[in-house]
């Protein structure tokens, strides 16, 4: 490779650079650049499937005379998006110490609404109250973003009807349900010209004036007419779009899933070169997916730019664990990576 | 009334262990690792950017049915390491690529925003004025 590392300014250093197109409250629209495609696709297999929320997901039902069954109005209810911004001081309740969920690991909303007038009531997700014993003052506040400020509408009730419940939202992910999902979609694209050839558009007459260009294509230029078709050429400029739920804004939902799959990652690492001490301390029994439980806070901590090489594993307590497997004994294990300012590209 | 618990996709039962090592005898420097509790997340991560890798013959993956979340993930390597190195070697710059990942994304998403606060400082100072 063709370049001084000494010339490049910090943002065009090798390893993966990031471009924000689009950005609002509730979703980010960006492009990823110098990364490889199996990278961005596990990010966004995370973000969909494994960044934890709140939700209901235990309701005990006191009085419901609605013409919707328990098990519809929990459905419904377990679907509402509930605020969890600040998730890390929330436990999982199967690694809580409590018998079977507490303040610590959950929070507590209740339901009471009756229909006392002749006109039809509706019951929406402003009508939950929420519990003050809960971890932080923000979390398990129904999502409403509705002008009028009534948020979801659970049902409907007729003169007489009541509805009193209390329902337990708990931290979860969404492989075990989909109301745990933190997106309500991830948009993933690359090589919007298809100069790639990676797609195999179907045509009549004409495959350019039949398909409309995505509107990432924009971003890049079509390769010119009569150019050779590069057989090595590769995929290296993604385009993301990650809409929220609303639960938590879209840049921690990245933030969150880099964080999850680092985690991912070093439990391998750990499992792998502590081995043959015996001593799998937690690896090894039934343990949710986040590891090591306190010690994280921000994967990517303080975000400060240009400090070295900080991930949730490099200065927490689990150094110890595989602190001796880094190369040349430096404080963490990273201190060595290609990222690291050494100005070398993966494996190249 | 028989399903398996959902969380069994990606919770670890009593003594299991997230990965273990198999030598395959049938090709040289070769080693299956199992991971359990694991998915395409994983495995195609891992497999893609260890093709890349220097003294790296061969790897791949294979998930032997959608329902069982187990990960077969052989690395044969040219003998100058061992596969458990190359695969260590590999989960160690995926985090560090993550890490920059993470880094450059929210670096770039604290000047959006601040460009955008900027923005609308500028409009309503615009409508002051009338």
């Amino acid at each position: 490779m063709d370049y001084d590392p000494m010339m490049m300014e910090d943002d065009q250093a090798l390893g993966p650079s990031v471009k924000i197109h689009e950005a609002d409250h509730d979703s980010v629209h960006f492009e990823a650049s110098n990364v490889e495609l199996h990278l961005m696709n596990s990010l966004r297999r995370v973000m969909i499937a494994e960044v934890p929320t709140l939700a209901i997901d235990l309701i005990e039902v006191d009085e419901n005379s609605s013409t919707m069954a328990d098990e519809v109005l929990s459905q419904r209810l377990g679907l509402i998006p509930l605020n969890s911004v600040e998730l890390d001081s929330v436990l999982y309740s199967r690694d809580c110490d409590c018998e079977q969920y507490c303040e610590n690991c959950s929070v507590k909303l209740t339901l009471h609404v009756k229909c006392t007038s002749d006109e039809h009531m509706n019951v929406y997700a402003r009508d939950l109250i929420v519990d003050p014993k809960r971890p932080n003052q923000t979390i398990g506040t129904p999502v409403i973003t509705d002008p009028e400020g009534n948020g979801i509408l659970i049902c409907k009730l007729n003169k007489g009807q009541e509805i009193d419940l209390a329902c337990i939202a708990k931290k979860g992910i969404a492989k075990e349900h989909a109301k745990w999902m933190a997106t309500t979609a991830v948009g993933f694209e690359y090589d919007p010209h298809n100069n790639l050839r990676h797609t195999d558009l179907w045509y009549e007459k004409n495959a350019k004036e039949e398909w409309p260009l995505s509107s990432n294509a924009k971003f890049e230029e079509p390769k010119g007419e009569g150019e050779p078709f590069d057989y090595d050429a590769v995929p290296t400029r993604i385009y993301m779009r990650v809409e929220s739920t609303g639960q938590m804004p879209p840049d921690q939902i990245v933030a969150e899933g880099i964080k999850v799959l680092q985690q991912k990652l070093a439990g391998l690492i750990h499992a792998l070169t502590d081995d043959d001490q015996g001593g799998d301390a937690g690896y090894g029994g039934g343990q949710s997916p986040e590891y090591g439980g306190g010690d994280g806070g921000s994967a990517w901590g303080g975000g400060a730019a240009g400090d070295g090489y900080t991930t949730p594993y490099g200065n927490g307590g689990n150094q110890s664990a595989w602190g001796g497997a880094g190369a040349g004994g430096g404080t963490t294990p990273y201190g060595t990576t290609p990222y690291g300012g050494s100005g070398q590209g993966g494996w190249n | 009334m028989n399903a398996p618990d959902r969380f069994e996709l990606f919770l670890l039962g009593d003594g299991e262990k997230k990965i273990t090592e198999q030598i395959f005898t049938g090709m040289s420097n070769t080693s299956d690792f199992i991971m359990l509790k694991e998915d395409h997340t994983l495995g195609n991560l891992i497999a893609e950017h260890l093709k890349a890798a220097p003294h790296v013959m061969m790897a791949g993956y294979k998930i032997a049915h959608p329902n069982v979340p187990e990960v077969l993930l052989r690395i044969q390597t040219d003998g100058s390491i061992t596969p458990r190195e190359a695969l260590v070697e590999a989960c160690k710059q995926l985090v560090a690529a993550y890490g920059q990942l993470g880094r450059e994304f929210q670096k770039e998403f604290a000047f959006r925003q601040i460009a955008d606060q900027g923005e609308q400082a500028n409009a309503n100072g615009l409508n002051g004025h009338h």
